[in-house]
């Protein structure tokens, strides 16, 4: 019952900082003497220069390198430069990879049409400029090294959020634990001890105080109960996410009147960070249907597979719109998605005007995040 | 009538001890601090019938509950909680026990409860009777407020809730006539005639809280 989520590291990997500082250039010409120059002419630049004398070569390289820019000479023995180019392009992983064609003087207009058709964002006469290759090459080094500093700063985002859920979901736990063992159990001792001192009492005036101290001891506990409650139910981590979402469905309808109907599988216990996630984002559902829609009544299904667990809530509200959906402060449906996406999971959300929302939320139980 | 006692707070072991005491016939023979420790104890030692908490270190819960009705079948266990009735109680009851009370019981009401299991009896306090009382009649089609319909049952919770019929004809994008109507036709479903007989059948059947 102690771990309750697991931490994730959030530090930076010093390899990416590494790959940050040289940017991989692939060169790729069948003649030994213009790739010698080509080298020699961008190793001003100071980045990693990797070099390939035909089309296959060039296509094993960038199987396994993400390259700023490829240089592609586009006469050449087997595959020619634009069929490499298209098949440089044609993978995931490249598929945006920059490519400059260079290409003999006698190549007429008709090729450079072909050569942008398969992705070319350049062309360069040979013999090219020294000058013009070189500020061309760094514009591209630059573009790479941005937007891998982007991704970056990304990646490290999506960690300090699941950090920070973790952090929170453990702070909660660990008060919840504190207030409700600690306290409660105090109360109780209290409340003990009351009643052995009304057993010795005969006085009606001091009966009445014990009584009522007894009284006072009794509506503390249900506000302690309350309070740990409100942070973190007791339910998920003593019977699991099925009776808790059943518990929640129930305190639901109480609390605002709109009807729930749960359908759920027979109670089991499974993987406690997942059972939270999945529940905290039931929660977010719930309040959201309390606040937006004016549904009256709410659809719930829970089911539990080998491979995964899935939620569907379904009310007969109003219907969430899209511009809703994207809106910049729906923030409470951007914490779904991330608490979902921690497990490598999904959260679908589809509304009907005037027919109500649906959210669907599937949440992987084989993948664990690797610690 | 030996009894084996556990609960990780030396407070409520404490309090339990004192009031057991009282009881001339009752005595505590083993004293457990985790559902580890009881469980070893109830292997080690000779005993009667066992006070436990729902909730310790160690093995504990259900789990502690399973263990000790497979090892010691025919013995009573009175599980001690901090959590309400409508938490955990039938669940308790369900894997075992031969009682269910919570911490803020009155103490005659404990000591009511461990004379009925030690005699072989079960306990259920009044609420816990309530909630499995309505669990067994669980036919949802026999409750009348089940025959309501989802507007229906919104608007009466609205009105038990004390909301004016302005206040819910807003709430809910209604016309203050049209919320009358469906007021009308509720009271006839739940065969009532006043708000305030209203207020009083969702606090009965729990539908408010």
């Amino acid at each position: 019952m102690n771990d309750v989520a697991h931490v994730p590291e959030v530090e930076a990997e010093p390899r990416a900082e590494e790959a940050l500082e040289k940017a991989k250039i692939l060169l790729v010409d069948d003649e030994p003497k213009s790739l010698f120059a080509l080298q020699e002419l961008l190793s001003q630049l100071g980045q990693n220069l990797m070099v390939a004398q035909s089309g296959e070569e060039a296509l094993r390289l960038a199987l396994k390198n993400d390259f700023a820019v490829i240089l592609l000479d586009v006469r050449m023995p087997g595959i020619d430069g634009f069929e490499t180019a298209r098949l440089v392009r044609s993978r995931d992983r490249s598929k945006s990879t920059p490519i400059i064609f260079l290409t003999a003087a006698a190549d007429e207009m008709t090729a450079m049409f072909r050569g942008y058709e398969v992705g070319a964002v350049d062309f360069l006469m040979k013999p090219v400029i020294p000058e013009v290759l070189k500020s061309k090459v760094a514009v591209f080094v630059e573009l790479f090294r941005k937007s891998e500093r982007l991704r970056e700063s990304e990646d490290k985002l999506r960690r300090l959020a699941a950090h920070l859920i973790s952090v929170r979901e453990e702070e909660r736990a660990h008060i919840a634990r504190e207030i409700h063992d600690e306290l409660g159990q105090v109360l109780t001792g209290i409340k003990m001890e009351v009643g052995q001192l009304a057993k010795r009492l005969t006085d009606p005036a001091l009966l009445a105080k014990t009584d009522s101290m007894s009284k006072l001891i009794d509506s503390t506990v249900q506000t302690v109960r309350k309070i740990a409650t409100g942070l973190r139910p007791e339910m998920l981590d003593d019977m699991g996410l099925i009776a808790a979402v059943a518990w929640q469905a129930k305190e639901f309808q109480k609390r605002t009147g709109i009807r729930c109907r749960a359908k759920l599988p027979p109670e089991v216990k499974f993987d406690i960070d997942i059972s939270t996630a999945m529940f905290r984002i039931f929660q977010e559902i719930l309040t959201n249907v309390a606040r937006h829609s004016r549904a009256t009544r709410v659809d719930i299904e829970l089911t539990l597979g080998a491979e995964q667990v899935g939620l569907e809530v379904t009310d007969n509200g109003v219907g969430i719109q899209d511009d809703e959906l994207t809106a910049r402060k729906s923030l409470g449906l951007l914490g779904m998605q991330e608490r979902a996406l921690l497990f490598g999971g999904d959260v679908r959300i589809t509304g009907t005007p005037g027919h109500g929302t649906r959210v669907s939320v599937t949440i992987p139980l084989s993948s664990r995040k690797p610690k | 009538m030996r009894i084996l006692i556990a609960d990780d707070h030396p407070i409520v072991r404490h309090g339990l001890k004192q009031m057991l005491a009282a009881d001339p016939s009752a005595t505590i023979v083993g004293e457990a601090t985790n559902g580890d420790e009881a469980l070893a104890l109830a292997r080690k030692l000779e005993w009667d019938m066992a006070i436990f908490d729902f909730t310790m270190p160690g093995r504990s819960g259900l789990d502690l509950l399973g263990d000790m009705k497979k090892e010691f079948p025919g013995r009573p266990v009175l599980i001690l909680s901090m959590h309400s009735e409508d938490v955990h109680g039938s669940r308790v009851l369900r894997g075992g026990a031969a009682g269910y009370i919570t911490k803020d019981s009155a103490p005659q009401e404990l000591a009511t409860a461990v004379r009925k299991v030690a005699n072989g009896g079960k306990y259920v306090s009044a609420s816990l009777a309530e909630i499995l009382a309505s669990e067994c009649s669980s036919d949802p089609q026999k409750a009348l407020h089940e025959k309501l319909s989802d507007r229906e049952y919104r608007v009466m919770w609205l009105l038990a809730t004390g909301k004016q019929i302005s206040e819910i004809a807003k709430e809910m994008g209604l016309s203050p006539s049209t919320v009358s109507t469906y007021r009308t036709r509720i009271l006839r479903k739940l065969g009532l005639t006043s708000n305030a007989a209203l207020v009083h059948y969702a606090v009965r059947h729990q539908l408010v809280g």
